[in-house]
């Protein structure tokens, strides 16, 4: 419970004080949110597993996200920076499907 | 608890890269630490520590999620006021210089008014104004109506075979009319005795360029488009049997049959062509003072 109105309360934060984000910082956001929600997908089936552990999942959400602007980051200084984003982008959202699909399993026994 | 035994075996060594991020959806690190805490490894932190930890790190989720939105709706929302704003000036300043072209009009009609008055009180006067008239109506400054000849150019139809699938379908530049043709056209109409052209409405004057710029045709520097009506005033059996036998016609004929362009006339009873865009005053000279020698009238240049 605690941890979804920290999601609601961060939601709401960030529509209402709308910060801004500085210009350098601005094209890694998208692909930080997709590793955020996979770190968060990640978390809730563990919680689910009954394995959920604070700290993995602390450490989890800021490396997954710290990594997947890094690769961004350095792709864009490649030049490779769309075609690294994609694959940022597929191997997160196949974790991704793959936590909901478990979610799913736990939630709806099906 | 799939998690669970699979963190537990250790894989197998001939698993490929792609069976990993595949079968591997759950962060290993949770069944390790599940695994320490079971065999007592590890000291029990304070549980409201972690809870506190877990809060802010979905707080921070949350406030990522929320101003990754805002980005990229303000994006679209820029882009889409900044089309308005340009939207609004093209209209606004197209709109003015339509309002100094209906005043230029009105200047103009008032001073030729004015000229017309005085030059009716004198013969020489009078002998002037006919010939302004006649260059009038061979400069394209005056609107014009009578029968002729209406010309149809088109661009070829989008071919039926194009793939239908992949977007928009590639234009064959073949099939386009260009603005030699335009050009080629007039001048055969000019020499078949047309008396005044006009394309799309566009009034041909004698300074009046036919050019292409990126896609379209400019005339008068003014863009013309798909489909091209050429009006011409002149007698139209005259016309029409002359201009058919322009051998550029033939061949212009030849080419729009062979690459699909639509090149066709008929003859009119009753065509109305604006006047060409005001010609500007290039020179202009003091009245001479009486008792001075008179200065040379010719224009310069």
């Amino acid at each position: 419970m605690i941890p979804i109105l920290g999601l609601a309360a961060g939601v709401l934060l960030g529509l209402f004080f709308d910060p801004t984000v500085p210009l350098w910082l601005q094209p890694y956001l998208p692909i930080a949110v997709v590793a955020a929600l996979d770190a968060v997908f990640g978390g809730f089936r563990a919680r689910l597993d009954g394995i959920f552990d604070a700290k993995v999942f602390v450490i989890s959400f800021v490396s997954n996200v710290v990594v997947a602007a890094l690769i961004v980051f350095l792709g864009d200084q490649l030049g490779v920076g769309a075609q690294l984003s994609t694959a940022v982008v597929v191997v997160l959202g196949i974790r991704i499907f793959g936590n909901a699909a478990a979610i799913r399993r736990h939630v709806f026994r099906a | 608890m799939t998690a669970l035994s699979r963190g537990g075996a250790p894989r197998s060594l001939g698993a490929s890269l792609l069976d990993a991020v595949l079968a591997e959806t759950l962060d290993p690190a949770y069944a390790q630490a599940a695994q320490a805490r079971a065999t007592g490894r590890v000291a029990e932190r304070p549980r409201w520590r972690g809870r506190l930890l877990v809060a802010l790190t979905m707080l921070i989720a949350g406030l990522l999620v929320s101003v990754t939105y805002d980005q990229a709706a303000a994006g679209a929302e820029g882009r889409e006021k900044v089309r308005e704003a340009l939207i609004d000036d093209i209209d606004r300043e197209s709109s003015a210089s339509d309002d100094l072209g209906a005043q230029l009009q009105d200047l103009n009609a008032r001073v030729t008014a004015a000229r017309d008055e005085v030059l009716t009180h004198s013969a020489v006067g009078q002998q002037a104004l006919d010939a302004l008239a006649r260059a009038e109506q061979g400069s394209g400054a005056v609107k014009v109506t009578g029968p002729g000849l209406l010309i149809t150019v088109a661009n070829a139809d989008p071919t039926a075979d194009a793939d239908p699938v992949g977007g928009a379908a590639e234009e064959d530049p073949r099939g386009r009319v260009r603005d030699g043709d335009l050009q080629q056209v007039v001048n055969a109409l000019w020499a078949a005795g047309a008396e005044a052209i006009s394309i799309n409405g566009q009034r041909l004057g004698p300074l009046t360029a036919i050019r292409f710029a990126g896609e379209a045709v400019l005339v008068d520097f003014k863009p013309v488009t798909n489909p091209y009506e050429i009006s011409a005033i002149g007698d139209p059996d005259t016309l029409a049997t002359r201009f058919v036998l322009n051998p550029d016609v033939q061949d212009l004929g030849f080419i729009s049959k062979s690459f699909g362009l639509r090149f066709d006339y008929a003859r009119r009873d009753e065509l109305t062509l604006p006047a060409a865009s005001t010609p500007e005053l290039r020179i202009a000279l003091p009245e001479a003072p009486a008792g001075a020698p008179a200065t040379d009238p010719t224009p310069g240049g």
